[in-house]
């Protein structure tokens, strides 16, 4: 399957939406603790991690391992048990990406959301490795004068 | 807060589980051992700080425009490299040996 082919392609709007608890919030986003989690074939990679209950708050996130390759996240203990993780495929990563405008986005490595994808049940974890990361890694973004 | 002067080699014990030990003073900078058990997070505050901020700027409205991002020169199946926690999580688990 080509990748390009499934971003250019006008695709019926499929939407998925998924419905997340963050018992503890993200970090700032404390007393948020509902999300849904939308996906749209038109948008992929990305994805909205938006607030339940709230139609004007809503995050942009992404697949880590799609745009860092090399992605070797260390969960601590603490939120791996928190989550109810037993094994790495119960676990969905999605983190944050923030659009900074003039088509540049940067995606923030430290601090995954962490899904336990049987249960729902989701945290921002700080990695225990968070300081081989960055804070801000830079996306890849295909300029849109250029298409 | 409670403030507490202590010496190079010297600790604090909080809740009968967790151990702040005063490491080495070198001029301004003070080495903290901490000794705690696996399901209590230790981080440094700027950390979390950052994070929130980073949030705090990410935060938009719902269905605004996205950017585009080409995938051709990326793994089409990233997932396996989810098993990459495993070991670091296990790893986690071991006790700390304490310093006698």
């Amino acid at each position: 399957m080509n990748c390009e082919d499934t971003l250019t392609t006008e695709l019926p709007a499929a939407q998925s939406v998924a419905p997340l608890k963050l018992p503890m919030g993200l970090l700032g986003f404390e007393q948020m603790k509902d999300y849904l989690l939308i996906s749209n074939p038109r948008e992929e990679p990305f994805r909205w991690l938006q607030v339940k209950d709230n139609a004007v708050l809503a995050f942009v996130v992404i697949d880590p391992f799609l745009v860092a390759p090399d992605y070797s996240p260390d969960l601590p203990q603490a939120d791996v048990q928190f989550l109810g993780l037993e094994r790495p495929e119960d676990a969905q990563l999605y983190n944050i990406v923030t659009l900074h405008g003039n088509n540049r986005a940067t995606v923030n490595l430290r601090g995954p959301v962490v899904i336990n994808r049987h249960t729902g049940i989701a945290k921002q974890v700080i990695l225990a490795n968070a300081s081989k990361y960055s804070l801000e890694h830079a996306l890849p973004l295909r300029d849109a004068d250029s298409q | 807060m409670l403030i507490l002067s202590r010496k190079p080699g010297e600790s604090i014990v909080i809740d009968g589980r967790i151990r702040v030990k005063i490491v080495r003073v070198e001029g301004e900078v003070v080495k903290v051992g901490i000794d705690a058990p696996a399901d209590v997070p230790a981080h440094r505050q700027e950390v979390y700080e950052e994070i929130q901020r980073n949030n705090q700027q990410a935060l938009t409205r719902p269905k605004a425009p996205l950017p585009r991002l080409p995938l051709t020169n990326l793994p089409k199946s990233p997932k396996s490299s989810l098993a990459a926690f495993k070991k670091p999580a296990a790893a986690l688990t071991k006790p700390v040996t304490p310093e006698k």
